[in-house]
């Protein structure tokens, strides 16, 4: 599809185009019409003139050539001529025309004829001659001569002008329509940008701050994804039932071996595919939650209150593994995570965390740019250099020891890239174990209102 | 020690009670949220086992709602679902502890065993005064090291005596952590249990304190 914004400049261009091209045809074709019209109406007066002349001073040449008295006449060669014949030959003519005649006239006929013709010196002439029959009977022809050069310098001059005006009134038309597709696709800029930071607002995007017209495609944007949201949040928890729906009876078959093999029945197979089972729906569920954050609109969490509730919750889950926990969170933090999946990568982080300190735990969050840098810090056995890629590998387990199905840090690392954060994995300085450093989108400042 | 379990599967139920009660301690069990919580702000438990997704009143109302009106015997929340949030609500609500489905018996068991503890400022496992000896994580009973055979309630007594050694307990009290609800509270059984530990024991462990109850003292 060919851009908005293209197809109103070129939709404006092509109007003004035409609009400007028909007017100038037009407008170009009836000042020249009225130019001639006027250029011919002047020679017709001019033989009115000479025709009157005729009439009263016809046997007085003196007279009549005083009566013809416009100066151009009087000017050698100026292109205005006059002459008047009768059956006999030429009896006046205008002392422009110096020694020189007009070519001789056609047969004698009452009507007015208009002829071009040469000149004295071969210009073109735009004449008017009559025959006129005086009340002696006798027969005048009468033919005035005019240059149509003078024409032509008044069209082309005329021409000029004309185009510069139309030069002019283009150049304002694609200024014009340039600004108004400006002013038009405002809105639905601001809306493009308003849809890539849509979740800054915890309502959305307002639709009445939108001209009516874009209004309901806000109105529509704000459903869709609020109802993305309620697609993700609903396969969500059918994953959480369905995984609520295995436990529970995985947890019964697993307590039946165990009362078995305390008697001594060899159940110890069944008690490792159970084991298998357990860790592949952990792991199916793990995989499940990425893939939905994957096609999830990012969203706003205020990271602020999700670190301190995770802090709370650790607070006694570290007290019951006699260890200390201290926290050092900013205030007004907002990250674009879903809030369940930033507690399912602090609760996965911080679990190992206290799991494999020895006495002290750490977690610091903080603004830094335009991302928000959380760090776990433990005085744990930290992860050695070149176990470093295994310990993000699903199913890695660096200590096959200590419990668990090596999911923790695979879980946690699926989750931020899909948000497009990163995940570094360094020595902690202050304790000397691992330092877990999340880096993940800070939102803008919330707005004030 | 005296347990209320609330959990609505009623095989698994029965198979933390049945375990529970091979440990010595008592269980009632709640099969959901309303009774649980009616159980909870009645009666003495030690420890209460919460499952969260009970039916009629959900795990995280119900601890909510012990935690605001006072109860604040330690929690340990069973969770059947993946995710941490379930987990952090439980936590934030006031749990003590978290435990996710499918779990081993015997880490539910350590769970119970050091919120027990914990609660009363213990921090051994294993008791001793004087002679006697007593592990909290077997039930076992050592004399000079020799191993005591003790019934099962008068390994529930000894266990909340040591437990809550160096303070006063009541026959009332002993006989509310040592039966379950619908059993049949005689304290007059307690008298009878406590000279039976004497025989087993020596006359020195518990004392007597004439019409209000006995106690261990605190070892020295």
């Amino acid at each position: 599809m060919i851009s908005l914004r293209r197809r109103a400049v070129a939709g404006g261009m092509l109007w003004a185009a035409v609009t400007i091209i028909l007017g100038l045809a037009g407008l170009s074709s009836y000042t020249l019409g009225a130019t001639k019209q006027r250029f011919i109406d002047d020679v017709t007066s001019r033989h009115t003139q000479v025709l009157v002349a005729v009439a009263n001073y016809g046997d007085n040449s003196t007279a009549l050539l005083r009566s013809i008295g416009d100066p151009s006449y009087q000017l050698p060669f100026s292109g205005q001529y006059w002459q008047v014949a009768n059956d006999e030959g030429v009896l006046f003519t205008s002392p422009s025309l110096v020694e020189t005649v007009l070519p001789a006239p056609a047969a004698v006929s009452a009507e007015a004829e208009t002829t071009e013709i040469r000149g004295p010196n071969g210009e073109q002439l735009f004449s008017v001659g009559q025959w006129l029959t005086l009340e002696d009977g006798t027969n005048w022809h009468v033919q005035v001569a005019s240059n149509l050069g003078t024409l032509d310098a008044d069209i082309i001059n005329l021409r000029q002008t004309l185009l510069f005006a139309f030069f002019i009134i283009c150049t304002i038309g694609v200024v014009g329509a340039l600004v108004q597709v400006m002013l038009v696709l405002q809105p639905l800029n601001a809306l493009r940008a308003d849809v890539t930071r849509r979740w800054d607002d915890e309502d959305g995007m307002q639709a009445s701050s939108y001209p009516v017209e874009v209004a309901p495609l806000v109105d529509d944007i704000n459903t869709l994804l609020k109802r993305n949201q309620e697609i993700i949040g609903r396969s969500r928890r059918q994953a959480a039932d369905l995984a609520h729906a295995i436990k529970t009876p995985s947890a019964i078959m697993r307590n039946e071996l165990a009362a078995l093999q305390t008697k001594g029945v060899g159940v110890s197979d069944a008690l490792t595919a159970l084991d298998t089972l357990d860790a592949q729906l952990k792991r199916s569920f793990a995989r499940m939650r990425a893939d939905g954050t994957q096609n999830a609109m990012p969203v706003l969490t205020d990271g602020t209150e999700t670190l301190s509730r995770m802090v709370r919750a650790f607070t006694a889950l570290a007290r019951n593994a006699d260890r200390t926990f201290a926290s050092d969170i900013a205030s007004d933090l907002r990250v674009r995570v879903d809030k369940s999946d930033l507690e399912e990568i602090l609760g996965n982080l911080l679990d190992n965390a206290v799991k494999w300190s020895k006495a002290h735990v750490h977690i610091s969050a903080a603004q830094e740019a335009d991302r928000v840098v959380i760090r776990i810090e433990d005085d744990g056995p930290g992860i050695a250099e070149e176990d470093k890629p295994k310990a993000t590998q699903s199913g890695q387990r660096l200590d096959t020891a200590t419990p668990g199905t090596g999911l923790g840090l695979a879980i946690v690392d699926d989750l931020v890239q899909a948000y497009g954060g990163t995940l570094t994995l360094d020595r902690s300085e202050e304790y000397g174990g691992l330092c877990v450093k999340i880096s993940l989108e800070a939102a803008r400042a919330k707005r004030s209102r | 020690m005296r347990i209320l379990l609330a959990e609505d599967e009623p095989v698994l139920a029965d198979q933390i009670r049945s375990v529970m009660k091979s440990e010595g301690r008592v269980v009632d069990v709640a099969p959901n949220g309303v009774e649980a919580q009616f159980l909870a702000e009645t009666e003495p438990y030690d420890v209460i086992i919460l499952d969260i997704g009970l039916p009629e009143r959900d795990g995280i109302s119900v601890l909510k709602s012990l935690r605001a009106n006072g109860v604040d015997t330690p929690v340990l929340i069973l969770t059947a679902r993946n995710d941490w949030s379930d987990r952090v609500d439980g936590l934030d609500a006031g749990a003590d502890d978290y435990l996710a489905k499918p779990f081993h018996m015997p880490e539910l068991s350590a769970r119970v065993r050091a919120m027990i503890r914990r609660n009363v400022g213990q921090t051994n496992p294993v008791f001793q005064k004087d002679d006697v000896s007593f592990d909290s994580r077997n039930n076992q009973v050592t004399v000079n090291g020799i191993p005591k055979n003790l019934t099962a309630q008068e390994v529930a007594v000894l266990s909340y005596l040591f437990h809550n050694s160096g303070r006063l307990v009541s026959r009332t009290e002993l006989s509310e952590h040592i039966y379950q609800f619908d059993g049949d509270r005689d304290s007059n059984t307690i008298a009878v249990f406590v000279n039976r530990l004497r025989k087993k024991l020596g006359n020195d462990l518990i004392e007597t304190v004439r019409g209000r109850g006995y106690v261990i003292k605190a070892a020295a």
